[in-house]
């Protein structure tokens, strides 16, 4: 699995990519929230063509959407498929003492369409700019600076940990651990002792050669930003929509 | 453990950033009162993406397999740091691997990291009385073992306590037998967290025992080395 897919298609050119980092995150989290508070099945429709508005805008390649949509979504329908066995009281299908209840699946309904609404636009806002943008952006709206690089060194040096643990696996299997069983876990407590050493010893080689090179000594820079009326017009555009959705059900 | 976008009510949501929020103020709050406190963030990110990864190791419990959380073992080897620690992962497993969510971020966080800052605040506790000395092995893998299992535990309550919270549409009697069942579910993998806590510590504590220390102690050695190359 690549840890950097964010970054694939960060580089196109649509509207969504030309907005600018800080407006697109307000604007699009903004509407994320508002489409948490839907819990009215008729304004499901309408939370889905915004988020497929969306996604039409960020001219993403649908089969990267549906890829990242795939795994969470079969951990979601474990948890959905019950709602409707657990919830209401008009039984729309009875096999024997199992009835399918319709205020149930309307929950149900919502749910999924919420969950593939909000991801859909957190897809589009992370999937339209470079994560490290993302990053600055966040600092710019206020992140801690401390949180600010530990974000950074954590996206850095994810994928040399996760190369580390493959490799560890690896040089296991071939001295033919099979790890099917309880009594193996004493090794598999070696290993994650082990892998947390290494990473405890890189991080002191990377702060001492960080130290050596002024780290600390100077504010470290919250990125260039920009806004032009465009980016301010998108920003209104989508709280409005945000405010839209949160009305409707509030008067629903 | 982690809750998805989209099932939980607004109101949940919010409620849960607004804790993490908290928890993240004072865990920022007690860091900067440690000695160096930018010496830990490299050095908590880099352990943190360490844990991370170590996340992803299938522990198997015949016929199926399982992922720990190590929340316990973060509180004792991060401690102010954890929080962070943990929030960030959660940011990462959300905007990476569209597990948990960013709406649901806040809850998640206060589900896994709450847990991990008293487990932080045991291990000190268990440090002043001399339980997680390296010598006394013995102490050390049961304070392991209590710790693990008591921040997974915490977590699970916290966790199906946010459930019962937010469907009050499902029949009452019928969601609290489901909790029931899925908490006492949980019961082999709190033991399972619980021994693999201990086994980790004591392996740290005969390999590396300034880790146990936390990860804002450096090693005295290298932290002489980067002085007298700093001075020259």
């Amino acid at each position: 699995m690549s840890l950097f897919w964010l970054d694939h298609y960060a580089h196109l050119s649509s509207p969504m990519h030309r907005w600018e980092a800080r407006y697109k995150l307000i604007g699009l989290f903004a509407l994320m929230f508002s489409m948490a508070a839907v819990n009215d099945l008729r304004l499901a429709p309408v939370m889905l063509v915004l988020a497929a508005g969306c996604f039409l805008l960020s001219r993403l390649p649908l089969g990267f959407l549906i890829s990242r949509l795939r795994y969470p979504g079969f951990f979601l329908l474990a948890v959905v498929l019950l709602v409707p066995l657990m919830s209401g009281e008009t039984v729309l299908v009875q096999f024997g003492w199992l009835a399918v209840r319709q205020e149930g699946l309307g929950l149900m309904l919502v749910i999924v369409a919420r969950f593939v609404s909000i991801l859909t636009v957190s897809i589009v806002l992370f999937g339209t700019q470079p994560f490290v943008t993302s990053v600055q952006a966040m600092a710019a709206l206020g992140l801690p600076p401390l949180l600010t690089e530990m974000i950074l060194y954590f996206y850095r040096y994810l994928s040399d940990m996760a190369a580390m643990l493959a490799q560890m696996q690896r040089a296991m299997w071939l001295r033919g651990f099979q790890g099917h069983r309880l009594s193996s876990l004493p090794a598999y407590a070696t290993l994650m002792g082990s892998l947390l050493l290494r990473s405890y010893a890189q991080s002191e080689r990377v702060y001492l050669a960080m130290r050596l090179r002024g780290y600390g000594a100077a504010p470290r820079s919250r990125g260039q930003f920009r806004a032009t009326g465009y980016d301010r017009a998108a920003l209104a555009l989508a709280l409005m929509c945000a405010a839209g959705l949160v009305a409707a059900t509030w008067w629903l | 453990m982690h809750i998805a976008d989209g099932i939980l009510p607004l109101a949940v949501s919010v409620a849960g950033y607004a804790t993490t929020s908290g928890l993240t103020w004072f865990s920022l709050r007690r860091i900067k009162q440690l000695p160096d406190p930018q010496a830990g963030v490299p050095r908590a990110a880099l352990v943190a993406a360490g844990f991370f990864v170590v996340s992803w190791i299938h522990i198997p419990i015949p016929p199926t397999s399982v992922h720990l959380l190590l929340n316990g073992l973060m509180g004792i080897l991060l401690g102010w740091y954890a929080f962070p620690a943990i929030l960030i992962g959660l940011f990462f497993q959300a905007v990476m691997f569209q597990h948990g969510g960013l709406v649901s971020l806040g809850v998640n966080a206060t589900l896994i990291g709450a847990p991990a800052l008293l487990a932080h605040l045991l291990a000190q506790l268990s440090r002043q009385r001399g339980w997680l000395a390296p010598q006394r092995q013995a102490s050390m893998g049961v304070v392991g073992f209590v710790i693990g299992a008591t921040a997974l535990a915490m977590s699970v309550l916290l966790f199906f306590a946010v459930q019962l919270f937010s469907f009050d549409q499902i029949d009452p009697t019928l969601q609290r037998n489901a909790l029931l069942v899925a908490v006492v579910g949980y019961l082999p993998l709190i033991l399972i967290e619980g021994v693999l806590t201990a086994m980790v510590i004591t392996f740290l504590a005969r390999v590396q025992p300034v880790l146990l220390g936390g990860v804002a102690t450096p090693r005295p050695e290298l932290a002489g080395r980067v002085a007298s190359v700093q001075e020259g």
